[in-house]
């Protein structure tokens, strides 16, 4: 299947795009942005991201851990130290809250690769240096017959140039 | 409505136009690229004091600690001054990313990133002082909580086991944040690199094309990790001030020392980023990018830090003739008049006198002015942890047994090898990472460019 | 040069039960070179159980009995005979070293001859015999002994030896001979011997500046316990006892007194008749038939001319000389080596007078029968240098570590006399200034080798006997000369006895059984006295304070060494490093002049002074004190060596400079009326010579700042009764004694907030760390476990003296780090004694530091305060340690694991008493050189690089009290039976040691009986230690600044 690249300068123009597109019809597409705009973000992927829930789980995992860790080891050999309990809370809830932070921040990293399918070095045909610059890219897949009218509409909404990277 | 006359799609197909490359881009990677002379000269001296404080561990480790100028009973001396100085310069990085981001103070954008650049070095640098500290290093590993036939666990009340947990998790969890800001900016090194720099960057950066999945996940990544970084920042510091609070010893316990640590945490990491940035951004000709805007912002900070740090010292004062504890009063008034005065004066100097020009936006926007003073300021936190340690331990309960100590060469000599090891990194991270968030200062660019043409 | 090899090594444990049944008679080179492997299992020995051996100690003349403690046949500590009637199972410090002599690195392994070049060549003890005995025989009867003085056996066979050989002189030397007071007896009751005291139960002791409790004492150790057991506050009568310390220096003795009369030096003779004077006229008591004589003596002596010749007031005079006439049981002692003057005779005789007019004759003053004199005056000692310069003493033999080239003074001329003569033979085992200078080196056994006895008093004798085989190829004194005798012919040897020294021992034991007097260590009968009246040469003594030689303004004040001696303790590294007694300053000498002469002098402590005498001048270090008179210096005598490993100080080019200063090299060689040695001779020129020498002291301030450390209290406050003004201990009752050791959750809140007294009696859990405040024996070790260890220290009855220092240093393998390392405050004893003079002002610091020292002349609140691990019940150092290397034992113990010990030194910044120690330096290799590692003692590890340590209650000794009890079948061992070294040696008994849980303990009874003055070291930090301390009792004496 053939695809078009549409090239912007602006992320509104690039969402706008994809609004018409979506409404068209066509929703395989991709985007290219040498930064963060969430406007495009938004109407690629409404829904929200699944990172969150990787934190989540890290998180609390952590929290288990720096207790059960701390509890068990103080009793699994009971030694008497300056006349305090074996299992006194308040210390072993800073390595609780320090293994929290830990794990959470990891799996939010793995979320990070898992959710955005890094990493992934089959590069896209579309891609190319000048989106790492500031240029904004558009990549729709399409039918044959639906070429032209893409092509239009890409140039309706300030395209500077339309190219097809595939036939 | 009839569709337009069919034409053959190859005539669609045009040879794609060259990549317009973007002033960012080149401003910002030009940074990367050369070595003068003077780099390596700096880099040379670096790596020297690395490699000579390195001899001297290697012959305390085979000759005992006796070669370093403790005395009882004072049995921390200037490792682990040195070791909380660079917990303390390694607070400003996860600050500026983390907090700031959530506080979306844009201006961070053009120092986050060597902000985090020397968290991360700052941290490897400190832990290097927990083992040179350890009398025995060959078996520091049973600090670890790891499975023995023993059935011997570690003790988990102890500060200093807070202290490793809090320092590994800092250490990991900024080196992640670290990673996680720079790969759309590796990315974009590595569509203007080539040879081995190109292979390099086509690894680290996983691949990235800024599509809409990636940068959606990224950004959730960016928030989530400030998130958890924001918290992890005050703890570490606080734990490190609890090393000391936790004890008994006249002047260490005190309940004002986590927020007092933070403060002056944060002091020293604002007043290093500036020590560090100024001459970069003179050397690489960033002035655009890094403006006075952005320094004038840190010295509000410092002021605002350098208040609390004074404040600190004074609750200190009172609280001790306030508390009626003859043992603090005594202490507290040998720390200012006692054998370790002069320490004592630079440290209320360089941290509370000094800082107080920055009420002029004068000295908030005189940038050599900024350069002598948060070299100033690293100075005076040095100094601040040499009196808080050595002051605490030479005059404590028992009259009998006070002390004092003096540093040998041969601390200061791995105390100024930990420079040279934080300034090699710092060098080599200069020609292999870009220095500023290029990303995100373009983001704000675009923004810009939008509005100026009228949207 | 003595290193000693493994195989050597195992040879010793191998044959050392042999060896110590056997020993004495056979020679190194004659040994079988064959192992006896332990499979062949010696019946005596038990690997792992100690052998122990009753010997008497050679340190110095006291002669305290010792049990030498053996493992697998070697000596590894020496404790005193507990049956011994002198030191009753103490030792004082330079007993407690005198093992160090056996293993000391230095020691000569054999025979040397001095060749044609001068340098001493290794020879054998056959060629050295027979040359000797040539050289003997040609020299005619131009032989000379000059020694120490020797137990009976070998004292008599060296006047045999000397008989057969041909004749010659023979001189007894003893530095610290106390000629004049020998003459002061036979003056004052016609009995040419030396009184001895006897201080138990007296109710007024009166010290005329014999420091007999410090080091330097005539019998430290016994005086000590004696004077300590009068003194002991939970009697009525030990309330009563007074001690009144006349000297013009606060020394050991100073520091526990009553009441301290700085007079001027020289006249304490005067004093001591003006107290005598009053005393006789308050009540007309004496000896009987002696009033004339005396009104005669005492007649010039009232109270104001003698105010005006001692510089003390006459009403001090007449307050004392009222309480001698009031007093039960009073004592005066005349003075020590320090006060030894010109006129020493009579200043010894007016004391005697004293002790007539007090009675203390007969009751507290024993005479013994005149006997030959052993101990030779010091005119004898000039005559045989006289002899020796006009070459009329071909052969010299130096025996018993007599070492005048170091103890005379050099304007004797001894060193000069010493190249005149041909021969010059020494027997010194260990290398010193004389040995050095000999012709020919036979070195001598140490005493742990030899055998011998000593008789130090009427009724008692005690035996030497040898606890392991020679370690080198050295030969008993004894043997020696037996051998050079038959080396000279039959004709010689006939008259000596066949065999060997040990023969000779025996025989000397004959009529006794000889096994019983091994096991019991000596004949321990009462002694016969004689009852003698005044003697009519009383009248001619001659009552004039003595005259100093030069025109300086400090009277040079030689005082010896309380941990030296004269000297021969410095080649003892563990007295060396203990820090003496009053200044705490270590391995070096100093200067003690007082402040206000510092202060015009311009001199801070560790300046260094110029102190010129006519007879020569020498730069040492001042340590200004508020305790010494303003016109006295006084100088340490025991440094000042240049031979010696630890006597001098080794420059890394291998050369040896003299460590600190030797004061006798500017002291006359003058003596008094009888021809004794005065020490008290010379006035000295002092002023500083513009440099600084940083002084290896161990304590900076004698300052307290009134925290809860060496506390005191008045008599009055004592005998009103009620509770401890320290309030411990006050609510262990409250506590329920279920608690397990959890319950005393976050008890160890640092800094407690509760102020002490306020113990909350409500037992709700918020309030059970209050309630725990109090140390309490239960909360502090599991409920389970029937053990709580526990000390109780008497401040009150502490003098200072280190006796536990060097025993604890000896016990536990305690590491010498040498005077830099002092000086870096890394000595690594785990148990010191801190010196508190008075309550403490919390004055403010000043911006330079350094010693600051708050004696007051005439004042005498000092605390000796021994500090060593309080072993809290909520102890600060646990919870720190990331790694748990100390903890809190079962039985209520701070243990400190070694081996887990990662050094990271935390838990000694949290230690409030600063009682850890940590190894800078791998010290197994740096600090033990060989043989010395054959006395570690094998019950405690010797601690690796890089670990912390500190005092384990003596761990190894409670478990061996445990298995024993087990093995005997006893749940718990007895109380007593185990026992601390520190508890074992004090010669005090100012240390209880045993288990808190147990209600009768000798520990718990202790701090029960000075429940009123007990108190927990810095208390409020509530720690809940397991020391009890009980304060010193301050005896009101009014003050009398001079």
């Amino acid at each position: 299947m053939p695809q078009l690249l549409g090239v912007f300068t602006e992320p509104a123009h690039v969402a706008a795009a994809v609004h018409r597109l979506r409404g068209r019809g066509f929703t395989d597409l991709e985007t290219f942005s040498p930064a963060p705009f969430a406007e495009i973000d938004d109407a690629m992927l409404p829904k929200p991201s699944g990172v969150r829930g990787w934190t989540l789980v890290g998180g609390l995992t952590g929290v288990v851990t720096g207790y059960a860790l701390t509890l068990w080891m103080a009793n699994n050999w009971q030694i008497m130290l300056g006349g305090k309990p074996f299992s006194s809370i308040p210390p072993y809830t800073i390595i609780a809250f320090e293994l929290t932070i830990l794990f959470g921040g990891l799996m939010t990293f793995f979320g990070l690769l898992v959710v955005g399918r890094l990493p992934s070095f089959r590069s896209h045909k579309g891609y190319s240096a000048r989106f790492s610059a500031e240029d904004f890219g558009l990549v729709v897949r399409c039918r044959e017959r639906d070429v032209a009218e893409i092509d239009g509409l890409l140039r309706e909404h300030h395209a500077t140039e339309v190219s097809l990277v595939e036939a | 409505m009839t569709p337009p006359p069919a034409e053959p799609v190859a005539a669609l197909i045009r040879p794609p136009p060259v990549a317009r490359d973007s002033q960012v881009n080149r401003d910002l990677l030009r940074v990367m690229d050369g070595v003068s002379v003077g780099y390596f000269g700096v880099l040379a001296l670096a790596l020297g004091f690395m490699f000579a404080a390195g001899g001297v561990w290697i012959y305390q480790v085979y000759k005992g600690l006796g070669i370093a100028g403790y005395a009882h009973p004072i049995f921390w001396g200037s490792y682990i001054v040195t070791f909380v100085f660079w917990v303390g310069i390694a607070h400003a990085g996860t600050l500026i990313s983390a907090i700031l981001y959530l506080f979306r103070a844009k201006w961070r954008n053009a120092i986050n990133r060597s902000a985090e650049a020397m968290t991360v070095f700052a941290v490897l640098t400190a832990a290097q002082f927990l083992g040179i500290h350890v009398g025995r290093i060959w078996k520091s590993y049973f600090i670890l909580p790891y499975p023995n036939q023993r059935a011997l666990w570690v003790n988990f009340k102890s500060p200093l086991l807070w202290d490793t947990f809090a320092i590994t998790t800092y250490a990991t969890i900024s080196i992640v944040f670290f990673y996680v800001g720079l790969i759309p900016d590796l990315a974009i090194a590595r569509d203007r690199s080539t040879g081995w720099r190109r292979a390099l960057y086509t690894v680290l950066s996983l691949g990235w094309e800024g599509t809409s999945r990636q940068w959606k996940s990224h950004n959730r990544t960016v928030l989530h990790l400030s998130g958890l970084a924001t918290p992890l920042v005050l703890s570490v510091h606080s734990v490190v001030s609890w090393d000391f609070a936790m004890s008994i010893v006249p002047t260490w316990h005190a309940t004002i020392f986590a927020p007092y640590f933070v403060a002056g945490a944060i002091f020293s990491g604002f007043a290093m980023v500036l020590t560090m940035m100024i001459p970069v951004r003179r050397i690489y000709g960033l002035e655009h990018i890094i403006t006075d805007y952005h320094f004038e912002n840190m010295s509000r900070f410092l002021l605002l830090t350098s208040l609390i740090v004074g404040y600190a010292y004074c609750a200190e004062y009172f609280i001790a003739w306030y508390s009626g504890v003859e043992a603090e009063q005594t202490s507290f008034w040998s720390r200012a008049f006692g054998p370790y005065w002069i320490s004592t004066w630079v440290m209320i100097s360089c941290n509370a006198i000094f800082p107080q020009i920055l009420w002029f936006k004068k000295a908030r926007t005189h940038v050599p002015t900024l350069f002598v003073l948060s070299v100033l300021i690293n100075i005076g936190m040095w100094f601040e942890r040499y009196v808080i340690i050595i002051g605490g331990l030479s005059r404590e309960y028992d009259p009998a047994v006070w002390g004092t100590y003096t540093p040998q060469w041969t601390e200061l000599i791995i105390v100024a090898g930990s420079f040279g090891f934080f300034c090699q990194f710092f060098l080599m991270f200069l020609k292999v990472f870009p220095v500023v968030a290029i990303a995100e200062v373009k983001e704000i660019e675009i923004h810009a460019r939008a509005h100026g043409e009228g949207h | 040069m003595s290193e000693i090899d493994r195989r050597e090594f195992l040879k010793i444990v191998g044959v050392g039960a042999g060896a110590a049944a056997a020993a004495g008679c056979y020679r190194y080179s004659e040994l079988p070179e064959k192992l006896i492997p332990y499979v062949i299992q010696d019946e005596e020995i038990i690997p792992g159980l100690p052998v122990i051996y009753a010997s008497t100690c050679q340190e110095c003349s006291a002669g305290c009995g010792v049990h030498v403690r053996t493992r697998e046949s070697r000596p590894i500590k020496l404790e005193g005979n507990p049956q011994h009637p002198i030191n009753r199972g103490s030792l004082c410090a330079r007993g407690q070293a005198g093992i160090g002599r056996t293993y000391h690195p230095d020691r000569y392994v054999g025979p040397l001859q001095r060749g044609s070049d001068g340098a001493f060549a290794k020879t054998t003890w056959d060629d050295a015999q027979h040359t000797v005995a040539a050289r003997i025989a040609a020299a005619q009867g131009k032989v000379a002994v000059l020694g120490a003085p020797t137990g009976p056996a070998l004292s008599r066979l060296i006047d045999a030896w000397l008989a057969a050989v041909g004749g010659g002189s023979r001189v007894v030397y003893e530095p610290f001979a106390r000629e004049a007071l020998r003459e002061a007896t036979s003056a004052v009751f016609g009995v040419a011997s030396e009184p001895i005291f006897d201080l138990e139960g007296c109710d007024l002791v009166i010290d005329f500046g014999a420091d007999s409790v410090g080091g330097s004492g005539r019998s430290p150790v016994e005086h000590a316990r004696q004077l300590m057991a009068a003194r002991d506050v939970a009697k009525e009568e030990g309330r009563a006892s007074r001690l009144v310390y006349v000297g013009p220096r606060l020394d050991e003795t100073a520091s526990v007194a009553d009441e301290w009369l700085p007079a001027k030096p020289g006249s304490e003779g005067v004093l001591a008749l003006a107290v005598a004077r009053v005393a006789f006229e308050t009540r007309s008591k004496g000896a009987p038939g002696s009033e004339a004589s005396l009104q005669g003596v005492l007649a010039g002596f009232s109270p104001e001319s003698a105010a005006e010749r001692t510089g003390v007031s006459a009403d001090a005079i007449r307050r004392l000389g009222r309480a001698v006439a009031a007093a039960k049981k009073a004592v005066a002692l005349p003075p020590g080596v320090a006060l030894t003057s010109r006129r020493a005779v009579a200043t010894n005789a007016a004391v005697l007078v004293l002790d007539v007019v007090a009675g203390a004759v007969g009751t507290s003053l024993h005479i013994p029968p005149a006997t030959e004199t052993r101990v030779a005056s010091f005119r004898d000692a000039v005559k045989l240098i006289d002899a020796m310069k006009s070459g009329d003493v071909k052969v010299l033999l130096v025996h018993g570590g007599a070492n005048p080239v170091h103890t005379l003074p050099p304007d004797s001329g001894f060193t000069a006399a010493l190249e005149k003569v041909g021969t010059v033979v020494s027997f010194a085992s260990l290398p010193d200034e004389t040995s050095e200078r000999a012709h020919f080196v036979l070195p001598d056994h140490t005493p742990l080798e030899s055998w011998g006895d000593a008789a130090p008093r009427p009724g008692v004798r005690s035996l030497v006997q040898p606890t392991i085989r020679p370690l080198f190829d050295t030969q008993a004194l004894g043997d020696s000369l037996l051998g050079i005798a038959r080396a000279m012919g039959d004709g010689v040897a006939g008259s000596l006895p066949a065999g060997s020294f040990r023969g000779v021992v025996e025989s000397a034991w004959s009529g006794t059984s000889l096994r019983a007097a091994l096991e019991r260590g000596g004949e321990f009968g009462e002694g016969s006295y004689a009852s003698p009246s005044l003697s009519a040469s009383l009248a001619r003594i001659e009552w004039r304070e003595p005259q100093l030689e030069g025109e300086g303004e400090f009277v040079l004040l030689p005082v010896p060494s309380p941990l030296l001696g004269d000297g021969s303790g410095a080649h003892l590294p563990w007295l060396q490093e203990t820090p003496d007694p009053i200044t705490k300053i270590t391995w070096q000498s100093w200067a003690e002049i007082s402040e206000r002469a510092a202060a015009s002098l311009g001199v801070r402590p560790g300046d260094v002074l110029k102190v010129e005498t006519p007879f020569g001048s020498l730069e040492v270090p001042v340590w200004p004190r508020g305790g010494i008179r303003d016109d006295v210096i006084a100088v340490a005598i025991g440094q000042g060596h240049t031979v010696g490993r630890y006597a001098a100080v080794q420059t890394p080019d291998g050369s040896s400079a003299p460590r600190g200063v030797n004061v006798i090299s500017v002291l006359p060689s003058l003596t008094d009326e009888a021809g004794g040695r005065a020490w008290l001779a010379a006035k000295a020129r002092v002023r500083a010579a513009g440099r600084f020498e940083r002084l290896p002291f161990t304590q900076e301030t004698d300052d307290k700042r009134g925290r809860m450390l060496g506390e005191a209290i008045s008599l009055v406050a004592l005998a009103e009764g009620g509770p401890s003004p320290w309030a411990p201990n006050q609510a262990a009752a409250v506590v329920d004694h279920g608690t397990p050791i959890t319950g005393a959750a976050a008890a160890a809140t640092p800094l407690g907030e509760v102020a002490p007294g306020e113990h909350a009696g409500e037992g709700d859990k918020h309030h059970e760390p209050e309630i725990l405040r109090a140390y309490d024996a239960v909360a502090d070790s599991l409920p389970t476990d029937p053990f709580r260890w526990g000390m109780t220290i008497d401040v009150d009855r502490c003098t200072g003296c280190s006796a536990c220092v060097v025993a604890c240093s000896i016990e536990n393998n305690v590491p010498i780090v040498g005077e830099t390392q002092v000086k870096r405050a890394r000595i690594m004893s785990w148990l010191r004694i801190e010196r508190y003079v008075g309550t403490g002002e919390p004055t403010l610091q000043p911006a330079r530091p350094g010693p600051q020292n708050h004696e007051e002349l005439g004042k005498t609140d000092v605390r000796n305060s021994p500090m060593l691990c309080q072993h809290c019940g909520a102890a600060p150092c646990e919870p720190v340690c990331p790694v748990l290397a100390t903890y809190h034992s079962p039985s209520g113990l701070n243990g400190m694991i070694y081996n887990r010990c990662i050094g990271t030194r935390y838990c000694s910044n949290n230690c409030p008493y600063k009682v850890r120690r940590f190894n800078w330096y791998d010290y197994q290799i740096e600090t033990w050189p060989q043989p010395q590692p054959l006395m570690l003692n094998p019950d405690v590890t010797v601690r690796a690089q890089g670990v912390m340590e500190k005092c384990t209650f003596c761990i190894q000794r409670i478990q061996a009290g445990r298995l024993l009890a087990k093995t005997e079948g006893n749940a718990t061992p007895a109380d007593g039976a185990v026992k601390t070294a520190c508890q074992q040696t004090c010669p005090t008994g100012a240390i209880h040691f045993g288990n808190l849980k147990d209600e009768k303990s000798e520990v718990r009874e202790a701090a029960a009986q000075g429940a009123g003055r007990a108190y927990h070291a810095l208390h409020d930090l509530n720690t809940r230690p397991a020391i009890t301390y009980l304060a010193r009792v301050r005896r009101e004496g009014e003050d009398h600044s001079a």
